[in-house]
C-alpha cells in the first residue's frame, strides 16, 4: 500500500483529472447580418407601442412595464371597491320597488352619480388618491433615475410623445377604474331594473355630467401626478407628495373652514374645486360658500401648471447639464 | 447643371459643446460615411459628448451637427436610421433579451411579427440566440452589452454609434463584438465606435478620429497620419546577426538618418520617410548579403501615434 510519504515516486500512475464534467471548449454561431427588407410603421404605431408598454404592465410585465405585485392587487382592490354600489343595485332591484328606500339609497339620481365619481368617502379619501399615487409615482420618475429615459429618446419618439403618451397611459389605468366603474353602475341600475327608454332619456344628461365630472377628475389628478413624477427620481417621493397635495390642502382648507367660517381655502384643493364643480354640473346643493368661478380657475390653473412642469421637466431628461 | 454631392452620414462644422466652464467639445470639424471609424482619445477627451451631439442629446454651444444632412437636436427623423449603445444606458432587467429588443423594435414601429422575427436576427446575430429568453438581469456584463448591441440593430439602422462597446466584457465576448463591428462595417454601415483600448481599435478599424481635451486631434487612416507626423523618426526596427555591419549599409541611404543598437542582435534605422525607406530596404539587404530575420515598425501604430499627438511618450 503506498501513502502520501510512501517510497514510491507517484510516477506509476501518471493521470490527473481536473474536473469532474467535460468543459465546454466554446460554441460557435452564425455571425452574418441581414439586413431587413421591411418599412418601419408610422408615428403612432410607435405611441401605441409606448402605451402598451405602460398599459399592459398592469396585467402582465413579460415585455411589458413592471408594476410591484402590491400595486396590482391594490389596484384590483380598488376597483372592486368602486363596484360594490352595483352589488347593491342588485339586491335594492331584487327587494323593492322603484320608489323605496333601498332604490333612493343606490339607485341612479344626481347624488348618487356625484358620489360614484366625487363622493369624498371612501373615493376621495381613499381609493381615487390612492390609486394615482400608485400608478403614477415611478412612471417618468423610474426613467429619470435609471436613465432608461434614453431607449425613448435614441428612438424616433419625440419628447412630446413620450409625454403624451404617459400621460395617456396613466389616464386609461385611472379611467379603467374611476369611469368605468362609473359607467358600470349607470348601465347596471338600468339593467337590473329593467329601465326602458323614457328612464334612458331623464337620466343621460345627468350621467353626461358626472362623466365629464370623471374625466376631469383623472385628466386633474394625472397631471398633477405625472408633474410630481417628472421632478424627482422617487417613486416614493412622487406618490407622497401626490397623496400630500390631495390630503394636505383639503386638511388645511377644513381647518380653516372649521375655524373661521370661510371656505375660500378649499381653491387649494383639487378634490374639492372638482366637487365644487361637480356638484355645480350635477345640480345638486353646493356646500361652499366661495363663487364657482374660483373653482374653475383654480382647476384650469392647476392643470395648467402641472403640464408646465411636466414639460419642462422631460425636456430636460436625459440632457446632460443642459 | 446637376450637383451630385453626396451628404455625408455624419457631419460637424466648428461644433463645440461647454458646460457652463468647462469645454467637452472644442470646434470640431468632421465629416464621416460608411465603413467603421473608431473614436480615440484618454478620458475626458470629448468622446460621449460627441456621441451625445451626435444623437440630439446635447445642443452643440456652436457650429452645427447634421445626421443625414438633418439636425438630430430639432428632428428625431434621423432616429430612424441610427443605432445608438451608450455606455450608461440601462435595461429593462425584469425582460427576457426577446422581449426587450421587440419592445424596442416596435418602438420603431414594427409590427408584433416583424419585432419577433427580427429580434431572433439580431439575437442569433450578437451570440445570444440560445439564451433569449433568459432574463436580462441574469445576464453577465459581456452579454448586456451584447442585447444592447442587438436592441440598437434591430431595426436596421444605417449609422451605429457604439460607446464603449467592449467595456467590461471579458475576450470571448469583446471577439464577438469586434466580429459584429467588422461585419457591419464590411456591409458598407456607417459605425463609430470608441474604446479606450487601443490594441482593440486596432483590430476593428484604421480610419480613426483622435479626440484630446476635446479638441479634434487627427482623422483619417492611422497609417497615413502616422505618416504626416513628420517631426517624429519613423522607426524600423530590424533583427539579425550583425548589426553594425548591417547599420554600414544602411547609413550611406538618403532617408536614413540615423540609426541605433537597442538590443543585442536589434539594428533601428530612423527615418523621415517611412514608404522611401522600405522601398531601400530590400535592395540594401540583399546587396549586404546579410541575413535578417524579422523586420518590424515599433512605432507605426495606434498608441505610438497617440502618444505622439497627446505630447506623451511612447
Amino acid at each position: 500500500m503506498e501513502v502520501a510519504y510512501g517510497s514510491g515516486d507517484g510516477d506509476e500512475n501518471a493521470s490527473a483529472k481536473v474536473s469532474g464534467q467535460d468543459a465546454s471548449m466554446g460554441a460557435i454561431f452564425e455571425q452574418k447580418y441581414r439586413p431587413w427588407e421591411g418599412k418601419l410603421g408610422p408615428r403612432w404605431i410607435r405611441n401605441y407601442a409606448i402605451f402598451r408598454h405602460h398599459v399592459y404592465g398592469i396585467f402582465t410585465s413579460k415585455g411589458h412595464r413592471q408594476y410591484h405585485a402590491f400595486v396590482r392587487l391594490s389596484i384590483v382592490v380598488i376597483f372592486l371597491g368602486a363596484l360594490t354600489p352595483i352589488a347593491m343595485l342588485f339586491l335594492s332591484s331584487l327587494f323593492g320597488g322603484t320608489e323605496d328606500e333601498l332604490a333612493r339609497m343606490w339607485g341612479v339620481n344626481r347624488y348618487n352619480l356625484w358620489g360614484q365619481v366625487l363622493g369624498y368617502f371612501p373615493r376621495n379619501l381613499c381609493f381615487w388618491p390612492l390609486l394615482t399615487a400608485m400608478v403614477v409615482g415611478g412612471m417618468i420618475s423610474d426613467d429619470r433615475k435609471n436613465g432608461t429615459s434614453a431607449i425613448y429618446f435614441s428612438r424616433p419618439v419625440t419628447r412630446t410623445d413620450y409625454t403624451i403618451m404617459k400621460f395617456v397611459s396613466v389616464a386609461v389605468i385611472l379611467g379603467f377604474v374611476i369611469i368605468f366603474s362609473y359607467v358600470a353602475y349607470y348601465t347596471a341600475a338600468i339593467v337590473f331594473r329593467g329601465e326602458g327608454w323614457a328612464y334612458l332619456v331623464d337620466t343621460l344628461p345627468l350621467f353626461i355630467a358626472g362623466l365629464f365630472c370623471g374625466i376631469l377628475l383623472v385628466f386633474t389628478y394625472t397631471s398633477i401626478g405625472l408633474a410630481l413624477s417628472s421632478i424627482s427620481q422617487s417613486r416614493f417621493f412622487s406618490a407622497i407628495a401626490f397623496l400630500s397635495v390631495i390630503y394636505g390642502t383639503k386638511l388645511v382648507a377644513l381647518l380653516v373652514d372649521a375655524q373661521f367660517d370661510s371656505s375660500i381655502l378649499y381653491i387649494l384643493s383639487p378634490y374639492d374645486c372638482l366637487a365644487h364643480i361637480g356638484q355645480y354640473l350635477l345640480g345638486i346643493e353646493l356646500n361652499y360658500d366661495h363663487p364657482l368661478s374660483l373653482s374653475i380657475v383654480s382647476i384650469l390653473l392647476m392643470n395648467t401648471i402641472s403640464i408646465g412642469i411636466l414639460t419642462t421637466r422631460v425636456s430636460s431628461l436625459e440632457v446632460t447639464r443642459e | 447643371m446637376s450637383t451630385d454631392t453626396k451628404i455625408p452620414t455624419v457631419l460637424m462644422e466648428n461644433t463645440s459643446k461647454w458646460y457652463d466652464q468647462v469645454i467637452g467639445l472644442n470646434d470640431v470639424s468632421l465629416a464621416i460615411d460608411g465603413g467603421v471609424t473608431g473614436i480615440l482619445g484618454p478620458n475626458g477627451a470629448g468622446k460621449s459628448t460627441l456621441f451625445k451631439l451626435l444623437v440630439g442629446r446635447l445642443k452643440p454651444s456652436q457650429g452645427s451637427v447634421r445626421l443625414f444632412g438633418i439636425d438630430p437636436w430639432k428632428d428625431t427623423s434621423p432616429y430612424r436610421r441610427i443605432g445608438y449603445v451608450s455606455e450608461s444606458e440601462r435595461l429593462y432587467d425584469w425582460m427576457t433579451a426577446q422581449d426587450f429588443v421587440s419592445t424596442l423594435a416596435r418602438l420603431h414601429g414594427m409590427t408584433r411579427d416583424e419585432a419577433n422575427e427580427r429580434t431572433e436576427h439580431v439575437l442569433g446575430f450578437v451570440g445570444l440566440h440560445d439564451v433569449r429568453h433568459k432574463e436580462i438581469g441574469k445576464y453577465s456584463k459581456g452579454m448586456r452589452q451584447r442585447v444592447k448591441i442587438a436592441h440598437a440593430l434591430v431595426h436596421d439602422p444605417d449609422l451605429i454609434i457604439l460607446d464603449e462597446p467592449l467595456h467590461g466584457c471579458d475576450p470571448i465576448a469583446r471577439t464577438s463584438i469586434m466580429n459584429v463591428i467588422r461585419e457591419l462595417g464590411s456591409q458598407g454601415k456607417t459605425v463609430l465606435v470608441s474604446s479606450h483600448i487601443l490594441e482593440e481599435i486596432e483590430r476593428i478599424t484604421e480610419q480613426i478620429v483622435i479626440l484630446h481635451n476635446g479638441r479634434l486631434l487627427a482623422l483619417g487612416n492611422l497609417h497615413a497620419i502616422r505618416g504626416l507626423l513628420d517631426k517624429h523618426p519613423h522607426r524600423i526596427m530590424l533583427t539579425t546577426d550583425e548589426p553594425r555591419k548591417l547599420a554600414s549599409a544602411f547609413i550611406g541611404e538618403k532617408p536614413i538618418y540615423g540609426v541605433r543598437f537597442p538590443d543585442e542582435g536589434k539594428l533601428e534605422i530612423q527615418t523621415n520617410n517611412l514608404s522611401e525607406a522600405h522601398s531601400v530596404l530590400p535592395r540594401v539587404i540583399v546587396e549586404s548579403k546579410i541575413a535578417v530575420s524579422s523586420i518590424d515598425n515599433p512605432d507605426d501604430n495606434l498608441e505610438s501615434l497617440l502618444g505622439y499627438l497627446v505630447g506623451g511618450d511612447t
